[in-house]
């Protein structure tokens, strides 16, 4: 007997949940690109309905124990396994006290069901320029350890990131975990503009960090163009001056350097025009904190 | 294929399934559990929301395979036989069950957010049903019927509360 809908399948695979990344590792060495890593699904699964994908095999990793967890080591920094849910970071407390800009990215992920399931890793990997924790990530100088038959190697996610869903992973290795170095006196913020669903249009990260006089500051743009842009201007801008008025010249400036490209979501003129909706609000906020 | 075993709306259910089977679809057609809508199919619409192990899921989003040995709860696990629930009572008398093919999730996305908390701001009720669509567009009926419902979850908890002093 054979039942499903006659509208949506998924195409035919064979599922695997094994119980250690050795595990995981052997089913990738075995099929290479054939196997996909699932984390929490969300993203796999609609891809393999849209047939965009359509891997032999499937890894669940929720059994794998090592790839579970968010730890935090004062000095270190945080890690976080690749199967931990966007909903489970969401609750941590530390992560919204320390590292609020993504905190705020997460809480801002799709809707509570999606949350549930999803997990941080997953979303980084979709690479798609929308998606929400890239920017945060990138304005915390975090990195993603991939391990694979070479051993572990560590990547800045800003460079991990190679293009919309393209990434710098090997088809035998996969992502271990995110880690956020640690970091003290740091103020940080997100904020994306949406419109009729919960897809970004434009979206910003921003890191403030105070040691002393010296100030450093890193400005993300999501959604804007087809990989997160850093824009240096606007950290020079903040690190000189962070009163009401370099706001404003904060926000102009982005709107003159931030590269926008035009799709079906929106042109490139009103993505800049967003770029400065986007950089006031959120400098609104963090300076007012 | 695969034999699966879960436990559906507390009664244990087996069948034999393809690995590439979702759950959604094991639950309608494997189980006849008809109460689980299909809709969009890509998690966009939130009508096909169950309770995997105690957390709402999107059951076209998560595979069959996923759930074996687990726990799954739909909106007749949380029913009380023929006697309507608060959360039931107030979607009927708000009028917010126009065609009723969503009703289902949002009656289940009720119950866990009353559950939890049982005095929820029109914000929390937001963010907690942000997933789910109505075609109908009964939202404001919704709303209201989510804020009736609580005030009998509230009492219910206070009595609770009063009895165990």
């Amino acid at each position: 007997m054979s039942f499903g809908s006659p509208y949506v399948t998924l195409p035919d695979f064979t599922y695997h949940r094994p119980t250690t990344i050795e595990e995981v590792l052997k089913i990738l060495k075995e099929h290479g690109d054939e196997a996909k890593v699932m984390g929490g699904g969300v993203g796999l699964l609609a891809f393999m309905k849209e047939r965009l994908m359509s891997p032999s095999h499937v890894i669940d990793i929720k059994g794998v124990k090592e790839l579970g967890g968010a730890d935090y080591v004062p000095g270190r920094g945080l890690r976080i396994g690749a199967s931990v849910t966007i909903a489970e970071l969401c609750q941590n407390d530390l992560i919204q006290d320390k590292f609020t800009v993504l905190h705020e990215a997460l809480s801002r992920v799709a809707d509570q069901m999606i949350r549930g399931r999803a997990t941080l890793v997953g979303n980084l990997c979709e690479a798609i320029p929308w998606v929400d924790s890239p920017p945060a990530l990138i304005s915390l100088d975090a990195t993603v350890e991939v391990v694979g038959p070479g051993g572990r190697r560590k990547v800045p996610v800003a460079s991990f990131i190679k293009g919309p869903v393209d990434i710098d992973l090997g088809p035998e290795e996969m992502v271990a975990s995110v880690e956020v170095p640690d970091v003290s006196g740091m103020r940080s913020t997100f904020e994306k503009f949406t419109s009729g669903s919960e897809f970004s249009l434009a979206s910003i990260a921003v890191t403030l960090q105070s040691q002393g006089r010296k100030r450093t500051a890193r400005v993300v743009y999501g959604a804007v163009n087809s990989t997160p842009v850093r824009c240096q201007e606007v950290e020079q801008v903040l690190e000189q001056e962070t009163s009401r008025a370099s706001i404003r010249r904060a926000a102009d400036t982005a709107a003159d350097k931030v590269e926008c490209m035009s799709d079906v979501l929106a042109s490139s003129d009103y993505r800049k025009h967003l770029v400065k909706v986007v950089t006031t609000k959120a400098l609104g906020r963090l300076l007012q904190k | 294929m695969r034999d699966l075993a879960l436990m559906v709306n507390g009664q244990s259910r087996s069948l034999r399934a393809k690995d590439n089977l979702l759950l959604l679809d094991l639950l309608r057609d494997g189980l006849e559990v008809r109460s689980v809508k299909a809709a969009c199919w890509r998690g966009e619409c939130g009508l096909c929301t169950v309770l995997l192990n105690g957390s709402l899921v999107k059951s076209c989003l998560v595979l069959a395979a996923e759930a074996n040995g687990g726990e799954v709860t739909t909106v007749e696990g949380i029913s009380e036989g023929e006697k309507l629930t608060p959360i039931q009572e107030a979607f009927v008398e708000h009028g917010a069950t126009q065609c009723g093919f969503c009703t289902p999730a949002w009656v289940l996305t009720t119950h866990e957010l009353l559950k939890a908390n049982p005095n929820p701001s029109e914000k929390e009720v937001e963010e907690a049903v942000g997933g789910l669509l109505c075609r109908c567009g009964t939202y404001n009926e919704i709303r209201e019927a989510v804020a009736d419902a609580s005030k009998a979850y509230a009492k219910a908890r206070k009595s609770i509360v009063q009895r165990a002093r």
